[in-house]
């Protein structure tokens, strides 16, 4: 009895653990954007290139974190990939003429300021670190 | 330290050391719209028995590349660019600076864009990263189909591609229809794959190359199968015509010309987790005239092309390193009854490990094994008085990038 609760408090105390450990990315767009209508089809074409300008806010401005959790669920959430492909991916773009690979920051906090004082501009981050300053868009 | 290739790394190095995050380009200040990006890769080669790909019996570091470009927006949909490019490859490239690409490239929409300049030739699936050791862990792509030594003739063209991408549901199509003309000089690996023939007084070799046109499509699939992507490349050039000394009597000229050379391929590739592979099918196809000095024989007409595959493997192992294998072959359709059976075909089994040192700096090692001798130079600097049929080639490369 006493063996079985022992296992329970500690299969709850990793499961506690692990969630707190798992990102949970929110895009985060300019204010300037809200006339905006962004789906994920959308998203995956904005964060691979192809889509260069709103319809409402001139240019499309991507910023992206370096590394970490969240950057890793965000691309495996918006594009099917993990963080080396999309690197990747962006890294044969830029020096082939094909594109202008995103801003990239190191920590969320410069991300957020980046993405609110750039008209065009959409980023992620962990939605704790989401605020008035920027847009939250559901995808 | 006072060479091209040395200062050109000191810089990069400076350069690599400003850069943060992604790791393809740098910003010139945070709400700059210019952007800059470089590599710098310096290899080694030895082989055991042939001089393959160039002259590395006795070894050779005759090998890197350097690329620097810039990229910057104007208004809402047009963006400017371009990338200046050296190498040396043995004999070939001299570390002289070239205009790899230059393109203005307006997009209307996600499904239509155009660009226009000197511009990425997607003859093939990986035509385009040529020169990029940073996207992938093998320091020679599958030479049955990325001749390393004919770079003039797959890197890039000059003239107009239109381009987009076409979403449904969770297929996308992205497409490229392009023409254009494409600049090869005479003291590329291109024209000492003629020059190697029985045809030409060489040295000097050609005193002509070049091209009418080349045109061509492609087609990439990105399936509902995470991961899984197919694609399709169709081109062909008209009027390749490469003339110079007749090798029996210098003083007169004999020449090639291919009306129409086409090149097609297939291929799929599939990422899952750590592992990537990746497959492709390639067939030319092409028709040739043969043109001797008159008293020797009239003008003959033949029919020509080769065929060649790969499967490659490849799986990252940490943060760190990277393990990739592939086995590719090629073959000529249509083989001479005179010649040996083993100058007709060529087979290479590879396995290379990436080692990545940080964001910026990386090594790779890599071995061969390589059966055949299709398309083994003989000419003055990669000297192949006899061929073996077997030999192994040692490469190792080191790549800097910002």
């Amino acid at each position: 009895m006493k063996h079985s609760f022992l296992k329970t408090a500690f299969l709850a105390g990793l499961a506690f653990a692990v969630s707190s450990l798992v990102a949970a990315p929110a895009l985060v767009v300019n204010k300037g954007l809200d006339k905006e209508k962004i789906d994920a089809a959308m998203v995956k074409a904005v964060f691979l290139g192809k889509k260069v300008s709103w319809e409402s806010a001139g240019r499309v401005t991507v910023a992206v974190l370096k590394t970490g959790p969240v950057a890793d669920a965000f691309y495996k959430a918006a594009l099917d990939q993990d963080a080396s492909g999309f690197n990747n991916y962006w890294r044969r773009l830029a020096m082939t003429g094909g594109g202008i690979a995103p801003k990239s920051f190191e920590t969320e906090a410069d991300l957020k300021k980046f993405v609110s004082e750039t008209p065009g501009a959409i980023g992620y981050l962990d939605e704790a670190q989401a605020d008035a300053s920027v847009l939250v868009v559901k995808f | 330290m006072t060479s091209l290739p040395a200062r050109c790394f000191s810089a990069l190095l400076a350069f690599s050391a400003l850069a943060s995050g992604l790791q393809a380009a740098i910003s010139l200040g945070e709400n700059s719209p210019v952007q800059i990006g470089g590599f710098f890769s310096q290899g080694y080669m030895i082989s055991d028995h042939n001089n393959y790909p160039v002259d590395t019996k006795n070894g050779t570091a005759d090998f890197r590349e350097i690329g620097f470009n810039a990229s910057t927006t104007l208004g809402s949909h047009l963006r400017l660019g371009g990338q200046l490019f050296a190498q040396r490859f043995g004999k070939y490239g001299d570390d002289k600076v070239v205009l790899d690409w230059a393109v203005a490239d307006y997009n209307f929409r996600p499904e239509i864009g155009v660009r226009v300049g000197r511009i990425k030739y997607p003859r093939s699936l990986q035509s385009d990263v040529l020169d990029l050791d940073v996207v992938r862990p093998f320091i020679f792509l599958p030479q049955s189909i990325y001749d390393t030594r004919l770079r003039d003739f797959q890197a890039s063209f000059d003239g107009a591609m239109v381009y987009g991408s076409l979403t449904a549901g969770k297929n996308t199509i992205d497409y490229k229809f392009y023409y254009g003309d494409v600049p090869i000089k005479t003291d590329s690996g291109v024209a000492d794959y003629f020059n190697t023939s029985s045809l030409y007084a060489n040295p000097p070799g050609l005193k002509q190359i070049g091209l009418d046109s080349v045109r061509g499509a492609a087609l990439s699939w990105t399936t509902p199968v995470a991961g899984l992507r197919l694609g399709a490349t169709y081109s062909y050039s008209t009027n390749l015509l490469v003339s110079g000394p007749f090798r029996q009597v210098p003083s007169l000229t004999s020449s090639i010309n291919l009306p129409k050379a086409e090149y097609m391929g297939v291929s799929v590739d599939y990422t899952t987790g750590p592992w990537t592979f990746t497959s492709e099918y390639f067939i030319n196809k092409l028709n040739s005239t043969l043109t001797l000095p008159a008293f020797i024989a009239p003008p003959s007409h033949s029919t020509g092309g080769y065929k060649a595959w790969y499967v490659s493997a490849a799986r990252r192992l940490g943060k760190k390193f990277e393990l990739g294998t592939y086995y590719t072959e090629t073959w000529n359709s249509y083989p001479s009854a005179t010649a040996l059976p083993s100058s007709n075909q060529r087979k290479d089994w590879a396995l290379a490990l990436r080692y990545d040192v940080n964001d910026h700096l990386l090594f790779k090692i890599e071995g061969h094994a390589i059966d055949g001798t299709r398309d083994m130079f003989n000419v003055p600097g990669v000297v192949n008085n006899n061929f073996k049929n077997s030999m192994s080639l040692f490469a190792a490369k080191t790549t800097l990038s910002f």
